[in-house]
């Protein structure tokens, strides 16, 4: 009997060697995941939400997304065909509801088990990608993956329309969504105000003075809040809401200033003669803020409490965008021929390169740090992309939306 | 033989369970979202009655886009333009003026003497948004100073900074960036 003991613990503990090199092998190894079309009418727009979606499922990055379209009764346990070496199957019915929206049913199937199954009503048609993100979510977060919120929060960009003339744009992550929510005069800089994307900030160029305005994105009412001689601009928002670092030249000399939503006061945080823009928070007590007090526009940081300025980036000549999350800091640099964006920490010397390729500008970081949009150009192609810091991965997708003036995320 | 049936049997056991570990575990009624009965019943009459089976994705807004607030603002630069005002260039990312636009500045200080206008600094395509904005702001502020020493009031001049918005040439040439890095006068 003992034989037999010691017989079966050598083979648990060589099977148990076995499984330790079988899950770092699966590590490269994704299960097989596919996407079917169950509408009990398929045609364009079917086909359409099909490319949504595998392109979603590519970039929450948990599968081996095989895009090619297949049909499949929506009922079936089966996969169609085509599909039959899927590890998993995400099959949904699309139908339009005659009130110009759709009802989408989804269901996840391993194995001919349901594993998931969920119904999405959209009120507008034309806003389809941002059924494709939720579903994307859902199976992410169903599947356990890393945090992927963002996925269906909403982009905010001010774009060049002509001279003199530009919109504000509410759009989704890949910019594919683009609704114009404000136009007929010159804007800059809009900003979400909250965590809740309800209100937003931006500036009037069109006004006596530029004036930064709050507005709500459900009603388009609008309050102002600060007007300035010359410069007015809401750069960053305190991660509770209440607090504002602006730009502001009442005296023609642009410098970064506090404002305090609760009280109306400002607070002059700089006082360089030359040029101290775009504050943003890196947590409650500092800022980081591009200057050219060396001569070219350059990344500092400072207290905001304290007059000692730090140098935070020491590569490249230009740096003039960039964006944080509390102690993170995602920059634009010239690296070569083109720009790419590195990833910096207050708490760490050196910096990651984020892009190989391409002209990389208008980093945003998500709410929560986990990803950063940006805007790529690729000789005559535009693109936004997209980079997953926790995987390090990154995506992109084409774009069509003009000349952006600023972006938020 | 019957003993390595016994083997068979447990290697068998062991290599199957382990196989099954390749993909990721899932529990198929963690969550509570499975239902057998698909979802065509489900649809909710209103938003309220969503549950975690139902997600309804409303409209991003229903705000009117115009902004009937908005002036074009572009009548006071062509009003400047008519009475021989020019712009006043400058170098790529660089607000002090130039050498060659001294005499442009005294021959348009001349011309808004005793009059209230505003000075609109501009930029190239490069730059980013809100630094190229302060270099517009920069600009104009410098032809400010410049006219205050000419003798202009300074009460009459105000300014403001259009960064990259307001181009006058939309090729992308050297030359065609050099005529966008401007201040412009408007007047009223």
């Amino acid at each position: 009997m003992r034989y037999w003991i010691l017989f079966i613990l050598s083979i648990i503990t060589v099977w148990g060697t076995d499984t330790t090199l079988e899950v770092t092998k699966n590590v490269g190894a994704l299960p097989k995941f596919v996407i079917e079309d169950g509408s009990v009418v398929s045609g364009l727009e079917t086909k359409k939400f099909h490319k949504m979606l595998s392109a979603d499922m590519k970039v929450v990055s948990l599968f081996e997304v095989d895009d090619t379209y297949a049909v499949q009764t929506f009922e079936s346990s089966q996969p169609s065909l085509s599909h039959k070496e899927a590890g998993y199957i995400l099959r949904y019915r699309l139908v339009n509801d005659g009130n110009g929206g759709f009802k989408a049913e989804v269901k996840l199937l391993q194995n001919s088990l349901e594993l998931f199954t969920k119904t999405y009503l959209l009120k507008q048609s034309e806003m389809l990608v941002f059924l494709s993100h939720s579903i994307a979510y859902d199976i992410n977060a169903k599947m356990g993956g890393a945090p992927l919120e963002w996925m269906k929060r909403k982009v905010l960009l001010v774009r060049l329309s002509g001279a003199r003339r530009s919109e504000i744009v509410a759009a989704d992550y890949t910019l594919a969504y683009q609704k114009v929510i404000l136009s007929g005069g010159m804007y800059g800089f809009a900003k979400w105000a909250n965590r809740e994307q309800t209100d937003f900030y931006y500036t009037a160029l069109s006004d006596f003075k530029p004036t930064i305005y709050k507005a709500n994105l459900a009603s388009g009412v609008k309050r102002s809040i600060v007007s300035s001689d010359g410069m007015a601009v809401c750069s960053d928002v305190s991660e509770d809401g209440s607090k504002l670092l602006l730009t502001l030249a009442p005296n023609g000399q642009p410098d970064i200033y506090l404002y305090d939503l609760m009280t109306n006061e400002k607070k002059r945080v700089t006082d360089y003669s030359g040029i101290d823009v775009n504050g943003q928070f890196m947590g409650s007590d500092t800022i980081a803020f591009v200057s050219n007090r060396f001569g070219n526009p350059n990344i500092f940081s400072k207290k905001i409490d304290s007059s000692a300025i730090n140098q935070l980036v020491y590569e490249g000549k230009n740096n003039s965008s960039f964006t944080t999350y509390r102690h993170l800091l995602v920059y634009k640099t010239r690296d070569g021929d083109g720009f790419d964006l590195r990833l910096a920490s207050l708490n760490n010397s050196g910096s990651r390169r984020l892009t190989s390729s391409g002209d990389n500008d208008y980093p945003r970081f998500s709410y929560d740090g986990e990803a950063v949009l940006h805007i790529k150009q690729e000789g005559s192609r535009s693109l936004v992309g997209i980079i997953r810091l926790g995987l390090n991965k990154s995506f992109t997708f084409p774009l069509h939306v003009g000349r952006i003036q600023s972006l938020d995320w | 033989m019957k003993r390595i049936a016994y083997m068979s049997a447990i290697l068998a056991l062991l290599v199957f369970s382990g196989c099954s570990s390749k993909e990721p575990t899932i529990d198929a009624t963690a969550n509570g979202s499975v239902s057998g009965n698909g979802g065509a019943n489900q649809m909710p009459t209103t938003q309220s009655s969503t549950g975690d089976n139902v997600a309804v994705i409303a409209p991003v807004t229903n705000a009117n886009a115009a902004d009937t607030s908005a002036s074009t603002g572009a009548s006071g630069a062509d009003s400047a333009k008519a009475q021989g005002i020019t712009s006043i260039l400058f170098d790529y990312d660089k607000f002090d003026i130039r050498d060659d636009m001294q005499e442009n500045l005294k021959i348009n200080s001349g011309l808004v003497k005793n009059k209230t206008f505003k000075l609109e600094g501009n930029c190239d395509e490069f730059g980013s948004d809100e630094y190229n904005f302060a270099l517009g702001l920069k600009r104009a502020n410098a032809v400010k100073t410049a006219l205050v020493n000419e003798g202009i009031s300074a009460d009459s001049i105000s300014m403001t900074s259009l960064g990259e918005g307001n181009p006058i040439c939309l090729e992308k040439t050297q030359e065609c960036w050099a005529k966008n890095r401007r201040v412009d006068f408007k007047l009223p």
